[in-house]
């Protein structure tokens, strides 16, 4: 009986001591970060800036009070490298920072530039806490700590505000791309593969936007602005595409989701407008004495939103000239994509990836030199097909009548 | 041996959890490629016919355990040591996926907790679940059969929701050749896991209905193999063959990508249960085997007695026989595979086999009514 009782006490003992609680962190002790900045000093080393969630004022916020104080709080530390950066900014913060919310990391543009991405990710990729399924943007034209310091106003966490930006800019825009740390790496490693990395930027007074300040204004000083989409080439930030360049890029990769197509007529700039709905691009590399060629074809759908031009959208002829006009349109902005990316010598569509999936033996021979001998000689044919499915609540556009009324 | 019966579904549940245990969690057949799964297969199908020669071991001595029948087969003293070695060859096993289990919490959960308190807390559970018998542990694996299966699907159905598969990360398919592929699959992944059935030839004569084994090992195996081929094979449609491999654990990285609607992720738990469930089982199994088997060679009356020392021996084992992860699954790829495995596995059974149709068949010509007699002797043991 009494040797009973003393297992039983031991076990008690034992369950008591060794589970779960050897390795706790209670809330209070922890710094929770929202987001990383990674920008670079004139000496070249790195440095760090984190952004923490002030839990008490991003609660009150919510609530309706609060606001009085900034729901983040900003620390920098310099090192060379990553973790080193995180051990420097504890001279600093009272807590332990915790980096499973992390949710974005910003790396400063001058970073991307001359020091490469290669080798800042294998700490975030490695650490059992960091997510990666975490959001990667490049500061253009300002430092990783200008975008990560700044206030913003609905969004109070500005992790989450460039985030939501970012993704509602690729979905109505095709001017952004949503990429995650994965990503970033898979695509780094890969021979058949480039990344691109969006841009985001701090327009306006920046002196402030760290000031609770540019939150009580309804037109903020300094507002993070979803920038154009970063080029890499080996590891390092060579170019940007901005505006029908991204869009166009965009289209050969599939990811165009919601975007607004807007095609000239009869010497009238950007006189129609067209929403896409849904869209397919297939990308089919193919053989040809000896070389491959892509095929690219792309199907779209969609309807007419706007119309400053007279044309009359009633009778199928209509249609179908504005249908001819923006596939040419969508046909160009794609193939000046493409040439772009063969003229930085940067396969940021993948075509390398697909030629190795379906001719293993024609990969084998070429991978070496994929990028910078093979691409950029690499044929593409591009084919669009566009469908207007509904042209809204009206049929033609009063600019019609208006026209007909004056003679 | 102790008193005990399982049903055919048990064994089976506990055959196909024993053979998913730690395999599920690391990159198996990673060097496959793009065609690991399909290496998986070969292997599996191998496995199968090991299966073959432990299940016709089991048809010469359907009522004794592998430490018994080898002293049948090779006599008393020879038998006794190899079947020593056996038990030896168990508990290192247990002592390897204790480790991996160790170092895996340690890795992903504990990072500040010393791996001797981890093994130790896990080892407890086990030596309990083995003082407790076979009966218990098999009714256990049902239950764990259940959990293991609802996590599988939901898991499957998130990564299929979350739209990560690509299934071009697959092709191309052969990117290492057949020849390379069926190499490989005999080489490692045929051990590892398939070929640890071995141990259940210390657990089939407890079966209530020996009849039945054949489609039981068969379907456990094949079950598995397929479960474990599919899990690869969705890793690198998710993760594309480099990270897969640079993972230490695939299948976290993948549950930690998985993002449903905003909200549904991190669900990183999914991993720790079915590590928990498949160190758990596989552990328990090997220990399991070890304490029967140490009994039966040494006389021992109460084998539960032996749980402790013999569970304690398997805790300092598993600390001391590497120095860091690296070392650990290094030895586990290069050295165990070709050193332990193939003459454990492979070698002595086969031999075994050989012996014991030769003996068979001299006795089934002369002494057909003295097998008869031998065999009611040993039942009556």
């Amino acid at each position: 009986m009494n040797r009973k009782r003393l297992v039983l006490l031991l076990m008690l003992m034992g369950t008591t001591f060794t589970s779960g609680c050897w390795d706790k962190t209670e809330l209070n002790e922890m710094a929770i970060v929202s987001a990383v900045g990674i920008d670079k000093n004139e000496a070249g080393r790195l440095v760090g800036t984190f952004q923490i969630i002030n839990p008490v004022n991003v609660a009150g916020s919510l609530q309706g009070g609060g606001g009085t104080n900034p729901s983040i709080s900003i620390y920098r530390a310099t090192g060379d490298n990553v973790l080193e950066l995180d051990s420097n900014a504890s001279t600093k913060i009272s807590r332990d920072m915790y980096f499973a919310h992390a949710n974005l990391v910003v790396i400063g543009e001058d970073v991307a530039k001359e020091m490469g991405i290669n080798s800042i990710f294998d700490a975030f990729e490695r650490s059992p806490e960091f997510r990666a399924t975490t959001r990667i943007v490049i500061a253009r034209g300002v430092k990783a700590k200008d975008l990560v310091e700044t206030l913003t106003a609905i969004d109070k966490v500005s992790a989450e505000k460039v985030i939501k930006t970012i993704e509602s800019t690729e979905k109505q825009q095709g001017g952004s791309i949503t990429i995650n740390l994965q990503e970033v790496i898979k695509n780094l490693v890969s021979s058949g593969k480039e990344p691109l990395i969006s841009g985001f930027t701090v327009r306006g007074n920046t002196n402030k936007e760290s000031k609770i300040e540019n939150t009580q204004t309804s037109n903020m000083a300094a507002n993070p602005n979803a920038v154009g989409i970063g080029v890499f080439k080996d590891g390092k930030l060579i170019d940007w595409l901005d505006g029908n360049q991204a869009k166009g890029t965009m289209w050969v990769l599939d990811r165009i989701v919601n975007t607004n197509v807007n095609i000239d007529w009869e010497g009238k700039k950007d006189a129609v407008t067209y929403q896409v709905l849904r869209q397919k691009t297939n990308v089919k590399p193919k053989m040809k004495n000896g070389k491959p060629k892509m095929y690219i074809t792309v199907r779209a759908e969609g309807d007419i939103r706007e119309v400053n031009a007279p044309i009359d959208l009633a009778s199928p002829h209509g249609s179908i000239d504005i249908e001819k006009k923006l596939a040419k349109d969508i046909k160009k902005d794609m193939e000046d994509a493409i040439k772009l990316a063969q003229k930085n010598k940067s396969d940021i569509f993948g075509f390398g990836e697909l030629i190795h999936e379906t001719h293993p033996a024609y990969w084998k021979k070429h991978e070496k030199d994929w990028d910078d001998v093979t691409f950029p000689k690499l044929e593409a044919e591009v084919q669009v097909e566009v469908f207007i499915r509904r042209t809204g609540i009206r049929n033609k556009p009063y600019l019609l009548d208006i026209k007909k009324g004056d003679q | 041996m102790e008193k005990a019966k399982i049903s055919g579904y048990q064994l089976f549940v506990l055959i196909f959890l024993f053979e998913m245990g730690s395999a599920l969690l690391v990159p198996l057949a990673g060097e496959g490629k793009q065609g690991a799964w399909l290496v998986i297969l070969i292997a599996m199908i191998g496995g199968i016919l090991l299966f073959f020669v432990y299940y016709a071991l089991f048809q010469y001595y359907p009522n004794q355990i592998l430490t018994e029948f080898v002293r049948s087969i090779l006599g008393n003293f020879l038998g006794r040591i190899v079947a020593f070695l056996y038990i030896l060859y168990f508990m290192y096993l247990a002592a390897r996926v204790l480790r991996d289990f160790g170092e895996t919490l340690l890795t992903v959960a504990y990072p500040h907790v010393p791996l001797f308190f981890a093994n130790a807390a896990f080892i407890l559970v086990v030596i309990y679940t083995v003082r407790k018998g076979i009966e218990v542990l098999a009714r256990t694996s049902e239950l764990f059969f259940v959990l293991e299966n609802v996590l599988f699907l939901t898991f499957i159905l998130l990564t299929i929701v979350s739209g990560m598969i690509h299934l071009n990360n697959l092709k191309p398919v052969l990117e290492i050749n057949g020849v390379e592929m069926v190499k490989m699959a005999f080489s490692k992944t045929i051990f590892f896991p398939f070929g640890e059935l071995i141990v259940f030839l210390m657990i089939f004569p407890y079966l209530n209905e020996p009849q039945r084994l054949k489609k039981i090992g068969v379907g456990g195996l094949a079950l598995s193999g397929i479960f474990l081929s599919f899990t690869m094979a969705v890793n690198i449609a998710v993760l594309g063959v480099d990270l897969t491999l640079r993972s230490q654990y695939p299948l976290l990285t993948l549950i930690q990508s998985i993002e449903v609607a905003g909200f549904l992720e991190r669900l990183d738990v999914y991993f720790l249960l079915k590590l928990m469930i498949g160190g758990f089982i596989k552990i328990t199994v090997f220990t399991y085997v070890a304490v029967t088997g140490t009994a039966n060679v040494f006389n021992v009356k109460q084998p539960s007695r032996l749980a402790y020392p013999v569970g304690f021996v398997i805790l300092l084992v598993s600390i001391v026989i590497a120095s860091s992860y690296s070392e650990h699954i290094q030895e586990g790829l290069s050295a165990v595979p070709v050193y332990i495995h193939l003459p454990f596995q492979v070698i002595i059974p086969l031999l075994l086999l050989i012996i014991a149709y030769f003996k068979n068949r001299k006795k089934s010509n002369k002494h057909q009514q003295h097998k008869t007699e031998l065999k009611g002797g040993v039942e009556g043991k």
